[in-house]
Formats: structure tokens, C-alpha cells, sequence
């Protein structure tokens, strides 16, 4: 009796675990529009507010904090410059990698269904979403710890890095292209 | 979808602008606090009568959105030593107090309700925080300065 009792246990068990594995397949669907609409705009967002070359040069730039220096202007004003700018860039890395992390959870879940992207440049594109990831984490820690100004070169790879993953994402959402979507497309970062 | 007929109005009178008011005004925060001021806070839509009867109520605000835009994104990418001389230039034609104008800009911050609706939050953010260094150096320049000339 507690033999049978403990096998119908395990059953149910069982019964419930692949219940609740299909839902959970069956939420992810392959189809789903806000999947595409999140990632298209993260790219919008990406192309048109984050990765202007102008704009990422400007904020991590040192002419600002040159000319406070050079007009000889009071410790107060410098540092608030320092903080003013150290909070942006800390913004600007955030901000990057939380539109790479949505542009990552479409390719994971979802860009099969919409693009034919080989084998290949499926693995590139993982390799340049982890390395992009763990870049933005370090860049992260460089800035809080040491200022806006302290890694420029990895501030340049991160955002070469980010247009590239987005240029092939461009692929897979090339359907989805509003031509008005995109302000500042034109002077994105080359891929 | 915006039709290219439509688009190509919008390029008119958006050159007609450029051509007839906004060749006039030479700064890019000139430029953005007049074309900010052209929208209606309470719709979010842009009105100027002249532009208007020359093309079409539509075709009119998307022309003066488009320059907004334009204006902004020049401002963003602006160095600070042209924000901070562009905001001293502005105050000098307002004719107003040094002193005070910093105290209700620094107050009232109307730079947040000068950028277009459609602004990317960082760029904008930026853009703040340039205010904010800016008029902390004219308020700096200010203080150094001998009291009869500070006024």
C-alpha cells in the first residue's frame, strides 16, 4: 500500500513537472510580437541614442575637464564636473548593456523563427554578446572606481563591439525597419 | 508611414524655415528655446501661423519638430566652453540681471521643458548636466568678478 501510494506520488510528480515544462515552452512563443517590438526598439535605441560617435566622444572626452582646468576655475565647479560626468557614464554603460541583454534575449529566444542566420554567425554573434556583457561590467567598475576618463580605449572597443552586434541584428529585424525610427542612424558607429 | 510627397513638403518647409526665421537666430540654444516655445505644452503640437499658410497645419509642425530636433542634437554634441558662452550670450539678450537669471535657471531648470518630446532620456540627461556645470561656471566667473561689474 505505501509502495503504491509512493509510486503514485512520483507520478503525480512527474505529471506536474511536464506540465509545467510545456506551459513554460508554450509562453515562449516563437511568434510573439513584444519579443520583436522590444528588440527593435532596443536597436533603435542603440543606433539612434547611444552609439552616435559624436555623442559617446563627448561624453568621455577629456576637452571639458581641460578647459574647466585651463580657465583656472574653482575646485567646487571641477568637481562637480567630475560628478556630473562620472553619473553619465555610468548611465551611458548601463544603459548599453541593458539594451544588449534585450537585444541577446531575442537572438536567444526568438531570431531563428525571423532570420536564416548561419551557424556561423550565430556563434559570432554569441561571442560578441558575451564578450560585449562582461566588457560592459568592467568598463562599469573601471568608471566607478576611477572616473569617466580612465579607459577610453575599452569606452571605443565597447561601442565598436555594440554596433557590431547590431548590424547583425539589423539582419534578422531588417523587416521591422521603420524608415523615421531612426534619427541618428547615419552617424552610428561603423561596423 | 510618412507618404514621400508628404516628406518632401515637410523638406520645403522645413528649408523655408531654416531660410526665412531660423538663419536669423545664429546659436543652437537660441534656436531651441524659440522653437520650444512655438509648442503647445498642453498638446505637444508646434504652430507657427506664417509656415502654416504657406503649407499646412501638419506639415508645419513636423518642420518645426524636425528643427527642434536638429537644434537639440546640436547642443548635445556642443563642447562646454560653447554651451557655457552660447548660455552667457543668451542671458546678455535677455537683458536680465546676471545674478538672477543664474538663480531662477538654477532654480527652475527651464532647460528641462526645452527638448523635443522624442528626445533619447541620455542625450538628454546630458545635455542637463551641461547646463548645470555651465551656469556653475558663470555663477564661478560671476563671483570673480569686482561687484560694480557683476551687476
Amino acid at each position: 500500500m505505501i509502495q503504491l501510494f509512493f509510486f503514485l506520488l512520483i507520478g503525480a510528480a512527474l505529471l506536474s513537472s511536464l506540465l509545467f515544462l510545456s506551459r513554460r515552452g508554450g509562453s515562449r512563443v516563437e511568434g510573439d510580437s513584444g519579443v520583436l517590438l522590444e528588440a527593435r526598439r532596443a536597436l533603435d535605441a542603440l543606433q539612434g541614442g547611444l552609439l552616435p560617435e559624436e555623442l559617446v566622444r563627448r561624453i568621455f572626452a577629456k576637452d571639458d575637464l581641460d578647459y574647466l582646468i585651463s580657465m583656472a576655475a574653482p575646485k567646487s565647479v571641477r568637481d562637480l564636473f567630475v560628478v556630473e560626468r562620472k553619473k553619465i557614464a555610468l548611465s551611458w554603460i548601463g544603459e548599453v548593456r541593458r539594451q544588449i541583454s534585450s537585444l541577446k534575449r531575442f537572438h536567444v529566444g526568438a531570431a531563428r523563427s525571423y532570420a536564416r542566420l548561419g551557424l556561423r554567425t550565430e556563434f559570432k554573434l554569441a561571442c560578441h554578446f558575451a564578450a560585449l556583457l562582461v566588457g560592459c561590467r568592467a568598463l562599469r567598475l573601471a568608471v566607478y572606481v576611477g572616473g569617466p576618463y580612465v579607459a577610453p580605449r575599452m569606452v571605443g572597443t565597447t561601442a565598436v563591439a555594440a554596433a557590431k552586434i547590431c548590424a547583425i541584428s539589423e539582419e534578422s529585424l531588417g523587416f521591422l525597419n521603420p524608415v523615421q525610427l531612426k534619427p541618428y542612424a547615419h552617424n552610428s558607429l561603423p561596423s | 508611414m510618412i507618404s514621400s510627397p508628404k516628406r518632401m513638403d515637410v523638406e520645403q518647409a522645413r528649408q523655408d524655415l531654416c531660410r526665412r526665421t531660423l538663419s536669423e537666430i545664429q546659436r543652437p540654444l537660441d534656436r531651441l528655446i524659440y522653437l520650444a516655445s512655438m509648442r503647445d505644452y498642453n498638446t505637444g503640437v508646434y504652430h507657427h501661423d506664417g509656415l502654416a499658410s504657406r503649407f499646412t497645419e501638419e506639415v508645419a509642425c513636423e518642420a518645426l519638430a524636425d528643427c527642434h530636433r536638429e537644434a537639440f542634437r546640436e547642443l548635445v554634441i556642443c563642447p562646454l566652453n560653447e554651451l557655457v558662452s552660447q548660455l552667457d550670450a543668451y542671458r546678455s539678450s535677455t537683458h536680465t540681471n546676471p545674478r538672477e537669471f543664474l538663480t531662477a535657471w538654477g532654480r527652475l531648470e527651464p532647460y528641462r521643458v526645452a527638448v523635443p518630446v522624442q528626445a533619447d532620456p541620455l542625450s538628454a540627461e546630458f545635455l542637463f548636466s551641461n547646463f548645470k556645470i555651465a551656469l556653475a561656471v558663470l555663477e564661478s566667473q560671476l563671483d570673480s568678478r569686482p561687484a560694480g561689474l557683476a551687476a
